[in-house]
């Protein structure tokens, strides 16, 4: 599903994809939503689906190798740099009168500066939640650069977002960091090697104010760790005597020399290789646990687009082109005003005060209170019939076809929308319907065409 | 896990105009589906939509056109012929469906029974405004007579004229006694969780995938809250960031472009707070939001909105530290400082320095920086939350809540301002309104996350005492 790609290149893109959706609106994505709903998987997998999609559509595909061809020259440089940093580390610490070599001077030449970036980077690891340095940044600036593609520069913020929000970048850096310096160090070991293999040095200290009793001290507290790797360590007479002057005696020379040596091994490799393979183990362990957090709320945007929670079945059972209507009509004769209330709730107060002669029938709501009343109006048909409706209840068929077979019954029918206070829609409804039926009616009582009828 | 089992099919079943098609839409969330109309019989067919969850089919609903003529249909099933043998409801029922009468004058009653029959359980949906009438009892009759389990959903709850109590006396009295409160026009905030724990009880081999759907609804709530908080986070990042060089000329004309534009970011929010809870600005469910017309009544820059909100007026001194020494003038909610070269420096090495760059320039033209202070930063957290959670609430007793929220509003108050908000300051590049879009920098991205992540763990701290 994710072609060869790895993991971290799928979610990379994906991530670049969103930063670029979120800055500029979204994308138009029917085709990859469709793709991505097509696939059966979980919704992390199905986001992949859009995002490689997409990304693959705008070109941030090719803009990935691009880069990443980039970013492995700009590695090739970092390491060229590393290995002539080394080689002038090593030729600085030794430069100066080679009959008489500050041996602290070139300690401090050869580590001081690498142990300064040590402390910095282990004190960013415990207190800060930031984790760049100038390196990194010469890097990515570098690998953007030299991937001359335009899209490319939205691929590293995306990274950078991508590894912080998987507590990577820190490693990731870390390793970036790391190696550099090993390179460099060990690059400096070996041109330390070559050069103190092909000429003659000779080491001193000096100093106005420290005692040589506590140099002597220095000397063996620092270079007990690499006597146990086999690297020789000046015994206090031979100190004493270089603080003089520089030994000629080729022993001391060597002696000297394999002490530096397990400085530079011991308090500049060591921690670096340590601290390298820190930061690779944390590195290729967050790395193989990497995958895409659906739950993050970044992607709640799509969720609906590539996993919609419901879908539309369509119609099940079309609507019919034409409903049954009632039909009114009336009787040739009839005697008697009737008023008669249908579906009125108790909220109203039944009957209002009637003129003389008009024959109140209640409210009829049931379906025997229906039957009845309409089997009195057959046997009796009213001259005029006034049907009183509550507007404020939704008109349906079955209140119009009663309302229609009433009618039927009566010589006259008009209907009383009574004045409730209903939304005006409903009563419009009820007018509507009204009319299709082709009755009279209104919305305040006609007693007087009960009454007396037209005339 | 087991075989997967087909969708359980519920009918969305009632009176004509109580608003079934307005539950659908609520249900799937699918403010498009069927047609809504105050006229009475607007749906006249019967129409499904399907809830998935991780891709899998939980339930299909399907609704139905509304029943409109019960009284009639009751009294044609009683006048069938008699068979030989006594019927049972949903064989009397089919006998209806046989019957020239359910192609002609009940066809749209025939429709719903059908739908019925075919359903694991039916949703009658009752407009609580309405008195209980003898059609809606046959109605209920009829419906009841198909055999399956029907959850009563009383739609319309909030309405000043509701009769729920005697519709629940009603609905007991024929054996119905789990019913859902569920008001379509303010959904209350657990109402769909509610409505499908009431279905687990009448449908009990089915609790497990409704627990299911309970489940994922409560996972996208969550969800939605914290995409709501990032929404937050990136309007008080870009505000605190925000940070104009002017000519002292121009001051009164900056001032006026900056409110606007502040404002204009804050509708921005408020819009995509609305589109993330799926409200429409036209929508009678805003009402029941602090919005009037789907922004905010009172003017952000008004003092008299930071009093009502009981932030102080004049707290933007923090925010003039980090432009320069002088903060020589409080203009309506900005800061004014003169451009100087004491930025913060807090920021990396590279940006320090170009910021040092621009405000060395900016002085030397005897340029003034105009930022948004403090106080409107509050102003605006203490305004979006609330309406976060008018919105989670969807309206529906969003007083009482904002009440619980209050030791986390008095926090914005008073307390100090979060972390990434004081970055911001340092950083003019992370702003949308300084002219260009904020760059796409991983910290800045960092720098809301954080700020979203802490308004998240800020307010569920808050809620828990509560």
């Amino acid at each position: 599903m994710t072609d060869s790609r790895s993991p971290l290149q799928t979610l990379w893109l994906c991530e670049a994809v969103r930063l670029r959706e979120e800055q500029t609106g979204l994308l138009e994505d029917s085709e990859a939503c469709r793709k991505a709903r097509s696939t059966q998987g979980s919704l992390a997998q199905r986001l992949q689906v859009r995002g490689l999609f997409l990304a693959k559509r705008d070109g941030l595909v090719t803009a990935l190798e691009h880069w990443l061809q980039g970013a492995k020259l700009a590695l090739w440089m970092l390491i060229l740099s590393a290995l002539v940093s080394g080689v002038i580390l090593a030729k600085t610490a030794l430069s100066g009168d080679p009959q008489a070599i500050n041996i602290f001077w070139a300690l401090a030449g050869l580590i001081g500066l690498n142990l300064l970036s040590l402390i910095a980077w282990c004190l960013g690891l415990i207190f800060s939640k930031q984790s760049s340095s100038p390196l990194s940044h010469a890097w990515l600036w570098l690998s953007n650069k030299l991937a001359r593609d335009a899209k490319a520069a939205q691929l590293v913020p995306a990274l950078l977002v991508l590894l912080q929000r998987h507590q990577l970048l820190r490693w990731g850096l870390g390793r970036l960091l790391h190696g550099w310096w090993l390179i460099t160090l060990c690059a400096a070991l070996f041109t330390l090697i070559a050069l103190l293999a092909t000429r003659r040095y000779g080491f001193v200290w000096e100093s106005t104010i420290v005692a040589s009793d506590s140099f002597v001290m220095l000397v063996n507290s620092l270079g007990t760790p690499a006597t146990w790797l086999g690297f020789a360590l000046p015994d206090s007479e031979l100190i004493q005597q270089s603080g003089m002057q520089a030994l000629k005696d080729e022993q001391a020379r060597q002696i000297w020399a394999s002490w530096l040596l397990g400085m530079l091994l011991i308090y500049g490799i060591a921690p670096r290789l340590m601290c390298s393979l820190l930061c690779e183990w944390r590195w290729r362990r967050g790395l193989s646990r990497l995958q895409l957090n659906a739950a993050d709320p970044v992607w709640q945007v799509f969720e609906q687009r590539v996993q919609p929670g419901s879908e539309r079945l369509g119609i099940i059972d079309v609507a019919p082109s034409s409903l049954s209507g009632s039909v009114t009509s009336s009787q040739l004769s009839g005697h008697a005003a009737v008023l008669l209330g249908i579906e009125l709730d108790d909220s109203i107060s039944w009957p209002p005060e009637l003129p003389a002669h008009v024959v109140n029938a209640g409210i009829i709501d049931t379906r025997e209170q229906r039957r009845q009343m309409l089997d009195q109006f057959t046997a009796n048909p009213p001259a005029r019939l006034l049907i009183a409706c509550d507007p404020q209840r939704s008109v349906d068929r079955g209140t119009l076809n009663l309302i229609a077979e009433l009618s039927r019954t009566a010589v006259q029918t008009r209907v009383w929308l009574l004045p409730t206070n209903s939304d005006a829609e409903r009563l419009s409804d009820w007018q509507e319907q009204l009319d299709k039926l082709k009755l009279a009616y209104s919305c305040s009582a006609p007693w007087a065409w009960l009454e007396h009828g037209d005339e | 896990m087991s075989e997967q089992a087909a969708p359980l099919k519920l009918a969305v079943v009632g009176h004509t105009n109580v608003g079934k098609t307005s539950l659908l839409r609520t249900l799937t969330r699918d403010a498009g589906f069927g047609d809504i109309s105050h006229r009475p019989g607007t749906t006249r067919h019967v129409e499904g939509a399907r809830l998935s969850v991780d891709g899998e089919a939980l339930i299909e609903l399907y609704d139905t056109p509304g029943f409109e003529d019960a009284v009639a249909l009751y009294e044609y099933i009683e006048q069938l012929p008699q068979a030989d043998e006594r019927l049972d409801g949903p064989e009397q029922i089919q006998r209806f469906l046989s019957s020239s009468e359910a192609r002609q004058r009940f066809e749209q009653e025939a429709k719903v029974l059908r739908q019925l029959l075919q359903s694991d359980a039916g949703l009658y949906v009752i407009d609580a405004r309405e008195p209980v009438l003898a059609k809606y009892r046959d109605e209920l009759s009829i419906l009841t007579m198909c055999g399956k389990p029907i959850l009563p959903v009383l739609n319309f709850v909030n309405a000043a004229e509701q009769r729920e109590s005697a519709w629940r006396d009603v609905l007991a009295r024929i054996g119905l006694h789990a019913v859902v409160r569920f008001d379509t026009v303010v959904p209350p905030q657990d109402g769909e969780q509610r409505l499908y724990e009431n279905l687990s009880l009448v449908l009990e081999s089915q609790r497990p995938r409704l627990q299911r759907l309970i489940d994922y609804n409560q996972a996208q709530m969550q969800i939605r809250r914290k995409a709501g908080y990032r929404l937050i986070a990136e309007l008080l990042i870009d505000v605190s960031a925000c940070r104009r060089g002017i000519h002292p000329d121009q001051l009164n004309a900056a001032i006026e472009n900056l409110h606007h534009d502040v404002r204009q970011r804050e509708q921005q929010c408020v819009e995509a707070l609305l589109k993330l809870y799926a409200f429409r600005q036209d929508d009678a469910k805003a009402n029941a939001l602090p919005l009037a017309e789907g922004r905010w009544g009172d003017d952000l820059f008004n003092p008299a909105t930071m009093k009502q909100l009981g932030i102080k007026v004049g707290g933007g001194m923090a925010a003039g530290a980090a432009t320069g020494f002088g903060i020589d003038l409080f203009t309506g909610g900005l800061s004014l400082g003169m451009a100087t070269a004491i930025g913060a420096a807090v920021g990396g090495l590279t940006q320090t320095v170009r910021n040092y760059g621009e405000r060395l320039k900016g002085k030397w033209r005897g340029e003034r920086e105009l930022s948004v202070n403090d106080s409107t930063l509050r102003l605006l957290a203490i305004r979006q939350q609330r309406l976060l959670n008018a919105l989670e609430s969807r309206g529906h007793a969003a007083q009482e809540r904002i009440q619980m929220h209050t030791p986390l509003e008095q926090h914005w108050r008073e307390g100090e301002l979060a972390q990434p908000l004081k970055t911001a300051r340092a950083y003019p590049a992370w702003s949308s309104l300084n002219g260009a879009k904020p760059s796409l920098d991983h910290k800045r991205i960092h720098a809301v996350e954080q700020l979203a992540d802490s308004l998240a763990e800020q307010n569920s701290n808050m809620q828990e005492p509560a």
